[in-house]
């Protein structure tokens, strides 16, 4: 037998072996146990070092397409500043925080939690012992036991995250499911659906019905993954997803033409998207005290497809001060749709000399709900000069956040043409730009009366 | 005559348990688990008490969701989490409509 012969058997018999939904290291695993990455290094050389240039290890990347940052500096989790959070992985880095003083019980917490590392080798680590502290079955396991995965402290004192690295998860790796996605992202801004508003489930999704999970449209080559432009969402790892893909639903997606005819000025979401989620407003100067005796932030929200989303035109760049963070476009720049987006608004502290928005360490506010000793430890961290001073001094402020709304998908649901163009329809077109004699005109059934009523007719 | 009679106190009594059923009010909490109980990695469902963080009392709330399961299998949800919770009384059972842990990153 030659080699060629051998080599091509092994890779027919690994594509049957796959195609029958087996994975081709199953054996090697129940023989060796697993000892991490580097029992998934035997079989994918090279995929532990490169996974660690990613947006998922790193939380940051270079970010070309935001007002008022240095497009040559990366940012994201890891760094950025801003009210859904207010703190970040370098501020409020996984820790055990101070003892309550009503109980005198401390607990972990931080804003890395989630990091697919051991926290060791942490957020951005990089080298060999980074390697081998990814968690590789956090995502690929279908039998992973979330108790294990949970902080300790180690003999030295350090912060550990745990993994669970047994043999039973490791045989029952694959494609990341819906579950492996949602454990970070649906509890990521403080609880369930808080930050990004939707759950992806067959009940709230048209995708998740057909029985899609989340790595079908953020489908990833080398641990890269496509993401959307949403304007609060700036790490990325410089690959981008679109409904119009051509091998998921193209550029004439409809069997109308006049409905294909929107899609040079509508974005597919505004109609396939009417409803958004999550939370809407937190304060993080003002903390409010749960059953446990700590503190969270004061949070306003609201279950998946229960609040509306707002409409505006968006051509992927976004403006951000520190009062506002949201799309820019016009309907006259040639580049921009009209896109829904999850309003957000939170407070917090602003630097009262500059104006900045400020920061916040949650351990002290955890425990105690001293906000502006969160504030001040933060300002310690980032070497601002006179950290007491800035948090005395600093003001509470509001700043507005657009989010994205790109999940919660209905076809049966989809906005239609009277939803739109009518008078106080859904979509306000004074403030999107247009003339009072334009409304009138964008506002009447003559628009679509004739093939409406057709429609009725074939349906009754 | 009386067979109309009984047919008419059965219809009642049918339409008065289908409206009572009907009005059934959520009932909506939070507090933290003390216990659950689920049989096995089949089970279709499971019982969990809850600790009310408003009345102090202990609530015995049957989930039989999917997603809620799943999590008590794979213990992203365990004893001592803080839930929120809504549930209806069906059959002299608390069964949960909404079952989420309050806490994240």
């Amino acid at each position: 037998m030659t080699r060629t012969t051998i080599v091509a058997a092994a890779f027919v018999l690994a594509a049957s072996t796959a195609m029958a939904g087996e994975h081709f290291g199953r054996e090697s695993i129940e023989k060796s146990g697993y000892q991490g990455p580097e029992t998934c290094e035997e079989c994918h050389p090279g995929t532990a070092k490169a996974f660690l240039d990613t947006v998922h290890w790193k939380h940051e990347s270079k970010v070309t397409n935001v007002d008022g940052i240095d497009p040559k500096k990366p940012y994201g989790m890891k760094n950025r500043i801003y009210v859904m959070c207010n703190g970040n992985d370098i501020v409020n880095n996984l820790k055990e925080i101070p003892k309550s003083p009503e109980t005198g019980k401390t607990k972990f917490s931080g804003c890395n939690t989630c990091h697919p590392g051991n926290h060791l080798s942490d957020v951005g680590s990089t080298g060999p012992e980074a390697e081998k502290a990814i968690d590789c079955l956090v995502c690929h396991s279908s039998d992973y036991d979330f108790s294990k995965r949970k902080p300790y402290k180690d003999e030295q004192g350090r912060i550990v995250m745990g993994q669970d690295r047994s043999t039973k998860a490791a045989l029952a790796i694959g494609k990341p499911s819906v579950k492996n996605c949602m454990v970070c992202h649906e509890a990521a801004g403080g609880g369930y659906v808080v930050k990004r508003g939707f759950s992806f489930t067959k009940d709230t999704d048209v995708h998740a019905a057909k029985g899609m999970v989340c790595v079908d449209c953020h489908k990833a080559k080398h641990h890269k993954i496509p993401t959307g432009l949403d304007p609060n969402n700036w790490a990325n790892d410089g690959v981008r997803i679109s409904c119009a893909d051509a091998s998921c639903h193209g550029d004439k997606p409809h069997k109308d033409a006049d409905l294909n005819r929107h899609i040079a000025k509508i974005a597919c979401q505004t109609c396939h998207i009417p409803r958004t989620g999550g939370a809407f407003a937190k304060d993080f100067t003002v903390w409010t005290q749960t059953a446990d005796k700590f503190y969270e932030p004061t949070t306003l929200k609201k279950e998946a497809n229960e609040t509306t989303p707002v409409y505006a035109w968006y051509n992927g760049t976004v403006a951000n001060t520190p009062h506002f963070i949201g799309p820019k476009g016009s309907r006259k720049d040639g580049k921009s749709k009209i896109m829904p987006f999850k309003i957000f608004q939170g407070k917090a502290f602003y630097n009262a000399k500059s104006g900045e928005l400020l920061s916040m360490d949650f351990a002290p506010p955890m425990a105690s709900g001293d906000t502006r000793g969160g504030v001040e430890s933060a300002a310690r961290t980032l070497g601002l000069k006179n950290p007491e001073q800035v948090a005395k001094s600093a003001v509470p402020g509001w700043q507005t956040i657009y989010f994205g709304s790109n999940h919660l998908v209905t076809k049966g649901k989809a906005l239609s043409c009277a939803n739109c163009h009518a008078p106080n329809g859904v979509l306000n077109f004074k403030n999107l730009g247009y003339s009072d004699k334009e409304i009138v005109r964008l506002t009447t059934p003559e628009l679509y009366l004739k093939q409406l009523v057709e429609k009725q007719k074939e349906e009754w | 005559m009386k067979k109309t009679i009984s047919t008419l106190f059965v219809a009642a009594v049918v339409a008065l348990g289908l409206a009572s059923s009907a009005c059934a009010e959520d009932v909506k909490f939070v507090g933290v688990i003390t216990k659950i109980e689920i049989a096995g990695k089949d089970a279709k469902t499971a019982t969990a008490t809850v600790k009310d963080n408003g009345s102090g009392t202990p609530v015995l709330v049957t989930v039989n969701d999917d997603l809620t399961l799943d999590k008590f299998k794979d213990h992203r949800i365990v004893e001592g989490d803080e839930i929120r919770c809504k549930y209806e009384t069906a059959a002299g059972k608390n069964v949960s409509k909404l079952f989420r842990k309050t806490a994240g990153c």
